[in-house]
């Protein structure tokens, strides 16, 4: 059978789109996840194997992932699509083999609209080679996470992604104006061509944040800006989290409109800060950042730094503001960022002002008394009008040899972590998504209200070919 | 598998999880796979030496993919740091792969090509064009490389002609030698030394003063490996941008100003290994002055022009053409006329891809001289 589907995807993508080899397989058996990290760092001497895809394809467009689906479907074979594989949920891993769809190969930028200020491109495209295209042209999406040089726009879509400068500009979902997808059964729609519309529910939200589950973007329009004249920060020291969390809301409810704020907990400003920018302070770092006009940004900055005065925050200055927007991504490269044989795992999380610090508390002091092996950092990196996001992180030097071990552990700090943190007012994820990590924990989070998304599922994908194991759909 | 240095090991374990670098890989953009970039090639690494695996021929080929061109260092924001080193991983597997008899066959067949002829296209040294030369002494010695010296004479013509200009007395090497270069990246390096020292040994018969190189994987071979293999070199070492700059500012080379746009193409051997980028500009901009654009790479974020990829899939230089297009695009975007290439390889791999007139530095210098 393995050799008649073989052919079969072949016929539509082309033979040297299509591929059994060995090293491929291996290669799309490892994302970001750290279980599948770990996974492959310990095979040595070990009995281990890693569930890996039976054919890895390489469409071209959306008449061909139509195609491939329609053979997926009628074989039952899974379906796992894959944009950059650097998530770190999981959610890309081809947990019950079957078909990887790799989608690199429809990167295509399609049109630049410079009036309506918006971009359509394949979402295979690494998201920096479409930035570096729109910079060109002196243009931005402004959506700039660290995993842009890695990830592809479709991945950002598949996991609601976000990035430095989400204050102002908005999450992924916040820039999209429409997108073309090919649903389970292989059909190509489109959805509305603007999304603020009073013509019943948005079609673009039930497709952004599924993870592969639902179908696959393969095209997508999105807003574009020109880039701003000046781009400043300014960073402080607070002499603790909470005042620092109090100069973030003040930021965002006197209507500054700040495309940055990043606070760091006390202990992550020792740790990680010192590390990075050899800032070596006591207390919690934030840096604010402004961008657009000249004037308004020295108006902004002018106001932000008032309020940081008030609340008695130790200027840093501006130099050593710009020295975090110069070194932004610096932190997600190695030796700076955690790596095995450490275990450790990215707890993000949103919640509204009010519980926010509950939520760090509560995720905090679960981490640190029930596992004294483990450090607890977080920061703060994303705000809302009515909340901000933790990207709160937990740290173990040195975790159990056993890889079940280890892996028990780590799926324990996660359980705990995120049920103290759902109590408290938060939910699993703010911008990496749910994935295989978090599957289990989704229907608990939606409670009563899941089986509404589950019944969307069993619509769209009545094979359930889509990303099995993922997004708490189980098979 | 042969015991893995701890540099290598470093660049491994940095590696093998990171998909930072990954848009810069121009191998991944050819094939779209991920076993293709430097992530994907750390983790088959990984799993062969530090996961107790062995190689198979689709990973061995993973590693054969990869052009050399250390694109993925320039984009690392750790390397300073860590010192991770992806070139120098891949050459130290494919000399593993060597050791072990592993290599594929079209790499075989190259490797038997540059051991029996000298070059890696199996072709008779009766066809380059130092096969008629007479050597004689003199204070310079113009070293062409297999590129200029089987494919592309018209390189050699103009830079004969520039010296004779100048009348500079010059030699060539009569059906001159591969430096072992191309061996060393393919991961024979004992054949590649026995090489180098033939090629050493006919540099020093020469009895030159300065030795003045087209091909940039020479020039890297001469600069780098030969000190490395003990092979002492007494003469000076220019690239012929250097050579020509050198020209220039001591007023003997004199160029016309032209009104054409002109780029230039970066070499990642030249560039990234050897630091040279400021010497083809300067001889560019003597004559295209405010006329000299930028393509949106360059200096060490340059977009490869191929000049090490040997092999591709199995393939032997079927992949060159869609470096050179990515270049040819970006020459394009700025509305270049004119690129100027620092190699055979990177003239051939651009020319095949865009109507604009691609031509070597020395051409470009030749044909403005007063």
């Amino acid at each position: 059978m393995f050799d008649m589907v073989l052919f079969e995807l072949q016929d539509i993508a082309g033979k040297e789109h299509v591929s059994t080899r060995a090293s491929d397989k291996e290669v799309y058996s490892i994302d970001y996840f750290w279980i599948s990290e770990m996974w492959h760092d310990r095979q040595a001497g070990r009995d281990i194997t890693r569930p890996m895809a039976d054919f890895i394809v390489h469409p071209a467009n959306a008449e061909e992932v139509s195609k491939v689906l329609k053979v997926a479907n009628n074989y039952k074979i899974p379906v796992t699509t894959w944009g950059g594989g650097s998530g770190s949920q999981g959610g890309a891993l081809p947990v019950f083999g079957g078909i990887i769809l790799d989608t690199k190969r429809m990167d295509k930028i399609y049109k630049i609209d410079e009036k309506s200020m918006t971009v359509e491109v394949g979402t295979g495209i690494i998201h920096q080679t479409l930035e570096w295209e729109l910079e060109q042209k002196g243009l931005s999406t402004m959506h700039d996470p660290a995993s842009a040089r890695c990830a592809t726009v479709g991945g950002f879509i598949a996991h609601r992604g976000t990035g430095v400068l989400s204050t102002k500009y908005g999450k992924i979902e916040d820039m999209i104006v429409n997108m073309e997808v090919v649903l389970p059964t292989g059909e190509i729609i489109n959805t509305l061509p603007v999304p603020k519309t009073a013509c019943g529910p948005d079609l673009n939200q039930i497709f952004i944040g599924s993870e592969g589950t639902l179908g696959v973007v393969t095209k997508v329009t999105l807003t574009i800006h020109r880039l701003p004249e000046s781009r400043k920060f300014r960073a402080f020291i607070f002499k603790d989290l909470s005042t620092g969390l109090r100069v973030g809301q003040r930021l965002i409810s006197e209507n500054l409109q700040p495309s940055v704020i990043r606070l760091y907990s006390e202990n992550e400003t020792k740790e990680v800060i010192k590390k990075v920018l050899g800032i070596e302070k006591t207390g919690a770092y934030l840096v604010y950042g402004f961008d657009g006009k000249q004037e308004m940004v020295d108006l902004q900055m002018k106001y932000a730094k008032a309020i940081a005065d008030q609340e008695e925050g130790e200027d840093l200055g501006t130099e050593l503001g710009a020295e975090w927007w110069k070194n932004r991504y610096k932190f997600f490269f190695p030796p700076y960022m955690f790596h095995l044989p450490q275990c450790f795992g990215t707890l993000d999380t949103v919640a509204t002002f009010s519980d926010i610090e509950n939520v760090y508390n509560a995720m905090k002091e679960v981490v640190e008394t029930r596992y004294p092996m483990a450090r607890f950092i977080g920061h703060f990196s994303h705000w809302f009008p009515w909340g901000c996001m933790l990207y709160a992180r937990f740290i173990i030097e040195t975790p159990p040899e056993d890889p079940h071990e280890a892996i028990y552990l780590h799926n324990s700090i996660w359980n705990d972590a995120l049920r103290a943190a759902m109590k408290a007012g938060g939910v699993l994820n703010e911008h990496h998504g749910i994935g295989l990590k978090l599957s289990r924990l989704t229907p608990e989070l939606y409670g009563n209200s899941f089986q509404i998304i589950k019944n969307l599922k069993k619509s769209l994908d009545p094979n359930s070919i889509m990303n099995p194991g993922k997004l708490g759909f189980g098979v | 598998m042969t015991k893995i240095t701890q540099n290598n090991i470093d660049t491994l374990k940095a590696c093998r999880y990171c998909p930072m670098c990954r848009q810069s890989c121009p191998s991944e953009f050819i094939s779209y796979r991920e076993s293709d970039a430097p992530r994907g090639r750390a983790i088959l690494l990984h799993s062969v030496y530090l996961g107790g695996k062995e190689f198979d021929s689709s990973a061995i080929q993973a590693i054969y993919n990869c052009f050399l061109c250390g694109a993925c260092k320039s984009w690392c924001s750790g390397q300073e740091l860590g010192g991770y080193d992806i070139p120098e991983l891949i050459k130290f597997a494919r000399r593993d792969i060597v050791s072990h008899g592993l290599a594929p066959q079209s790499v075989q067949e190259i490797r038997n090509s540059l051991v029996e002829n000298d070059n890696t296209r199996n072709l008779d040294s009766k066809l380059s064009c130092t096969a008629l030369v007479v050597e004689k002494t003199a204070d310079v010695l113009y070293i062409l490389g297999e590129g200029v010296n089987y494919t592309n004479p018209e390189i050699a013509e103009a830079f004969i002609r520039i010296l004779g200009h100048q009348q500079i007395q010059y030699t060539l090497l009569k059906d001159e030698p591969t430096s072992g270069k191309e061996l060393d990246l393919l991961g024979y390096r004992k054949e590649a030394q026995e090489k180098a020292k033939n090629m050493a040994g006919r540099i020093k018969a020469a009895g030159c003063k300065t030795i003045v190189v087209s091909d940039p994987l020479v020039y890297d071979a001469l600069k780098n490996d030969y000190p490395a293999w003990g092979l002492k070199l007494e003469s000076e070492i220019l690239h012929v941008s250097e050579y020509l700059l050198s020209l220039i500012r001591s007023g003997k080379l004199k160029l016309k100003p032209t009104q054409m746009k002109v780029t230039l193409a970066d070499s990642e051997f030249l560039g990234r290994n050897n630091g040279i980028y400021e010497a083809p500009r300067e001889v560019v901009r003597a004559s295209a002055g405010e006329n000299f654009a930028e393509m949106q790479w360059h200096h060490e974020y340059l977009q490869s022009a191929g000049e090490a990829a040997f092999t591709f899939d199995g393939s032997a230089f079927k992949r060159g053409e869609e470096l050179g297009r990515k270049i040819s695009i970006k020459a394009e975007d700025i509305n270049a006329e004119v690129i100027v290439a620092l190699s055979a390889t990177a003239k051939n791999n651009i020319a095949a891809t865009t109507g604009l007139r691609v031509m070597d530095i020395v051409e470009f210098a030749a044909n403005l001289m007063v």
